[in-house]
C-alpha cells in the first residue's frame, strides 16, 4: 500500500479520536457541573401508581 | 466570579472570530476597492515608486471563475501622495464577480514590499447582508431548497409550538455550524481530511444539542420545559446538517458563515411561523375528508414554496 495513505489514515484517525476524546471529556464534564438532582421519590410513586393514562 | 468568568469567555471567542474574520490580505496593501464602472482603487501603507506604479506589466486582474481571462488594463494614474493608485479598464467590470488582483514586487522607497494577490469584492456589509437575506428569505431552505421538512410539518400544528422550534433551531444551528466552521477550516483541511467533513459534522452538530439540552436544563429550567422534545428533534433536521456542508462548499469565512447560519435558522423560523398561522385557520376550514390533514398541509407548503419563487433571482446590494 502506499506510505501516503497509511500516513493519511493514521493522521486521521489520531486526529478525529483526540477531537471525539476532548468533546467526550468536555461535554461529561458539562453534565457533572450542570447535574441536575431529581427526587428519586418521583420514579416511586410512578411506579406505584396505575399507570393506564 | 462565576459571571466574570463567562464573561472573559465570551470575549476570548470574539477575540477569535475578529482575528480570522478580518485577516488583512497583505501587510502593505491597505485597501482595494472598485470605483464607477470601470476602475479599481489601491491604497498602500507607504508611497510608492513611480516608474514601478506605471508600469502596465506589474499589475494582472481577471475574475475569480475565470483565471485565464485576464482584464486589459488602459490607464494607471498615481496620486500626488503616491499612496493611491487608480487602475482603469478597458470594459466596464462584473462588480458582483470577486477579482483576484495580483500585483507583483510593489516597490516602496527602492525597496521591493513583496508580491500581494488580492481579493476585490463590494462592500463587505452589504455582502454579509445580502447573505442573511439570501439564506432567510430568496432561497428559503424550506420552500426552496425542500430540506427539513420532516420537522417542518411535525411541528407546525400550533403557533407556539412552531415558533418555540423555530427558535431552538437557530441558537442551536447557530452554534454548530460555527463549531463545524471552525473544524472544517483549522482541522479537517489542513490534514486532508476533508472527505471526513459528513461524519464529523454529523458528531458535531450532535454534540451541539447535547450541550445545549444539559446546560440549559440547569441554567434555565422554565426555557428548557418551554423547548420541551423539539431540542432533541432538531438534529433530524436536514437544514442543519446543509448548512455546514455549503459552508465548506463555499470556503466561507467567520463572519460569512455565521451570517448564513443566522440566515437558515431565522428562515426556517419564518417558514414555521407562516404554515402553523395557515394551518390553525385549515382546523376549522370545510376540508374534503381526503384531504384532511398532512396531505392538506402539504399543497399549503406547495403555495407557500410558489409564492417564494416571486423572490428568485433577486438580488440585494
Amino acid at each position: 500500500m502506499d506510505p501516503a495513505l497509511v500516513k493519511l489514515a493514521l493522521g486521521g484517525l489520531t486526529v478525529l479520536g483526540v477531537i471525539g476524546l476532548f468533546f467526550g471529556i468536555g461535554l461529561a464534564l458539562a453534565a457533572h457541573k450542570f447535574a441536575v438532582e431529581i427526587n428519586p421519590k418521583i420514579e416511586e410513586v410512578k411506579e406505584t401508581l396505575a399507570g393506564a393514562q | 466570579m462565576d459571571r466574570r468568568h463567562h464573561i472573559l469567555v465570551c470575549t476570548f471567542f470574539i477575540w477569535v472570530l475578529l482575528l480570522t474574520g478580518c485577516a488583512t490580505e497583505h501587510r502593505f496593501v491597505k485597501k482595494v476597492a472598485f470605483k464607477d464602472k470601470n476602475k479599481v482603487v489601491m491604497t498602500f501603507a507607504g508611497p510608492v515608486d513611480e516608474t514601478w506604479a506605471k508600469d502596465v506589466a506589474n499589475y494582472s486582474v481577471y475574475e475569480k471563475q475565470d483565471p485565464d481571462i485576464l482584464l486589459k488594463i488602459t490607464d494607471i494614474a498615481l496620486s500626488p501622495d503616491k499612496r493611491t493608485v487608480t487602475l482603469t479598464f478597458e470594459d466596464a467590470l462584473n462588480q458582483d464577480q470577486a477579482h483576484i488582483l495580483t500585483v507583483t514586487e510593489m516597490m516602496s522607497a527602492g525597496r521591493s514590499q513583496g508580491t500581494a494577490i488580492l481579493t476585490v469584492k463590494k462592500l463587505y456589509f452589504g455582502y454579509l447582508f445580502s447573505i442573511l437575506i439570501g439564506a432567510m428569505i430568496i432561497n428559503n431552505f424550506v420552500f426552496t431548497k425542500y430540506l427539513g421538512l420532516c420537522v417542518f410539518f411535525g411541528t407546525s400544528q400550533k403557533k407556539t409550538t412552531a415558533v418555540g422550534m423555530g427558535i431552538t433551531f437557530t441558537i442551536v444551528i447557530v452554534f454548530a455550524s460555527m463549531m463545524s466552521w471552525f473544524l472544517y477550516q483549522f482541522v479537517l483541511k489542513p490534514y486532508h481530511l476533508d472527505f471526513l467533513q459528513v461524519v464529523v459534522f454529523i458528531g458535531l452538530v450532535s454534540l451541539s444539542v447535547q450541550a445545549v439540552d444539559t446546560i440549559l436544563r440547569k441554567v434555565n429550567p422554565a426555557l428548557f420545559k418551554a423547548f420541551g422534545v423539539y431540542l432533541v428533534l432538531v438534529i433530524a433536521n436536514c437544514i442543519i446538517i446543509a448548512v455546514p456542508l455549503i459552508l465548506a462548499d463555499n470556503e466561507y469565512n467567520a463572519w460569512e458563515s455565521l451570517m448564513l447560519s443566522l440566515g437558515a435558522g431565522t428562515g426556517f423560523l419564518i417558514a414555521l411561523f407562516l404554515m402553523s398561522s395557515v394551518r390553525e385557520k385549515l382546523e376549522l376550514a370545510n376540508v374534503p375528508p381526503t384531504f384532511r390533514g398532512l396531505p392538506i398541509a402539504f399543497v399549503v407548503a406547495g403555495l407557500f414554496a410558489l409564492a417564494f419563487l416571486g423572490f428568485s433571482g433577486m438580488s440585494i446590494f
